[in-house]
């Protein structure tokens, strides 16, 4: 598709922005998607180009404006939710659980 | 124009990402109810994201690709093999596996220069420099590298010769490219471990040049 | 689907990977050193086309062998083996007066991102 994910040419994005020492990971949770994309991909859950497809239709202010593993995070929630593997509700549910812990305990 | 935070792909905070006295992010939430879905249906063993994690922050880097640069530089019959089959060269150095399944070497010369991007996502080759930093992820090297790249060049810092051909490799299919980055004058008397610490992630991606010695 | 990837299996997934290629008989539609022009294709699904090269004329450098092909194999259509050549472009083709002369950009195309020139 003619997606904002096509940007060979463009201009006015900006300087590009470098960062010494840089870590792999900058959270956490960065380090954990990846993983889990990772290990669901070699376990047959999708294929790397179904992988690319759908973060090509992540909504182009939102691709522009997320990081990269934000993308990544996008892209396993949208295929392992078309694929069956889990439900948007089940999803939202433990969402809805996760927060209220953190809540409880701050 | 976009601003620089909007380009940095990274919103963090730097450092705040186990400081508990902070909510935790969006992201952060996302991640950890997708995981702990998983693992309550038995579809996702944790300690394999573990694991991943700690191949990419402690084994799987550049100092890899800084192996098979400072091999090449210091045998010859390696570099023609090299240039000939990478990845079947590379793993004479113990380097190979997943998104460098399939690599082509790129020689930077004194009448050549190579640099490699991705523009429609990230691709990068993994076993031999880890994962790509955050500049290359971004729109503002994706969009402008194939366009103008002594532009980028230049915003990097490096200078061309006089004459230099400039080639950007696009890495949309499944190859992956890694520069030979040319060996710095003044290093004939240098063993490969010694040329390793010269060559940089930069100088591999083709942004930079190798280091040249004290 | 297969079974459930344990902590011990993944270091030799990661140093092992998983190639594209396909070992399969294909014949190539092009030889290195050919005119080729990249097609103008505009899917509402994946390619790894981008629109900077749809409509330029390029020169086959080399042809890396065969491999799945992403467009269908994104979709449910099976991986369509085909090879996959790097093609060069001079950035005066692509960017026209405003490239530099001399300079090139070099991208992998599947045949059927290619006809003849």
């Amino acid at each position: 598709m003619n997606g904002i994910h096509d940007l060979g040419g463009m201009e006015g994005f900006g300087p590009i922005v470098r960062e010494e020492n840089e870590p792999v990971f900058h959270a956490e949770w960065e380090g954990r998607i990846m993983g889990m994309t990772l290990a669901t991909l070699a376990q047959g859950f999708y294929n790397i180009d179904e992988i690319r497809q759908e973060t090509e239709r992540m909504d182009p202010v939102e691709y522009l404006t997320s990081d990269y593993y934000t993308h990544w995070l996008h892209t396993a929630e949208e295929l392992m939710i078309q694929k069956g593997i889990i439900t948007r509700a089940e999803l939202e549910a433990k969402r809805a659980e996760l927060a209220q812990a953190e809540a409880s305990q701050s | 124009m976009a601003g620089q935070g909007h380009d940095h792909g990274d919103g963090h905070d730097h450092g705040h990402g186990h400081d508990h006295t902070e909510p935790p992010s969006d992201e952060a939430l996302r991640v950890k109810a997708l995981e702990s879905l998983l693992v309550d249906k038995g579809l996702l063993d944790p300690a394999a994201v573990d694991a991943v994690i700690d191949q990419y922050e402690t084994k799987i880097g550049p100092r890899n690709g800084a192996r098979v640069v400072a091999r090449a530089w210091a045998d010859p019959d390696f570099k023609r093999r090299l240039l000939e089959n990478a990845s079947e060269a590379m793993k004479e150095v113990g380097v190979s596996g997943l998104q460098g399944e399939d690599m082509v070497v790129l020689e930077n010369t004194a009448r050549v220069h190579n640099l490699v991007v991705c523009t429609l996502c990230s691709c990068y080759p993994w076993p031999v420099l880890g994962l790509p930093p955050n500049w290359y992820k971004s729109a503002p090297y994706r969009s402008r590298v194939v366009r103008d790249p002594r532009g980028v060049l230049d915003e990097f810092g490096t200078k061309l010769g006089d004459g230099v051909e400039v080639r950007v490799w696009d890495s949309n299919a499944e190859i992956r490219y890694l520069v030979l980055p040319e060996r710095p004058a003044g290093t004939e008397d240098m063993d490969e471990a010694a040329l390793a610490e010269l060559v940089t992630r930069d100088s591999m991606i083709g942004v930079a040049m190798a280091l040249s010695p004290e | 689907m297969t079974d459930l990837v344990r902590a011990e299996m993944i270091e030799p997934i990661l140093t092992t990977g998983a190639s594209a290629r396909i070992d399969a008989d294909v014949a190539p539609q092009f030889a290195v050193g050919d005119a080729v022009i990249a097609r103008n294709l505009n899917p509402h699904t994946h390619t790894r086309l981008p629109r900077y090269v749809r409509g330029k004329r390029g020169t086959v450098e080399r042809d890396h062998g065969v491999f799945l092909f992403p467009d269908t194999h994104a979709v449910g259509q099976g991986g369509k083996p085909q090879h996959v050549y790097s093609v060069r472009f001079e950035a005066s083709e692509l960017w026209g007066p405003d490239g530099t002369q001399g300079d090139a950009l070099f991208i992998d195309m599947w045949d059927d991102y290619l006809e003849p020139a």
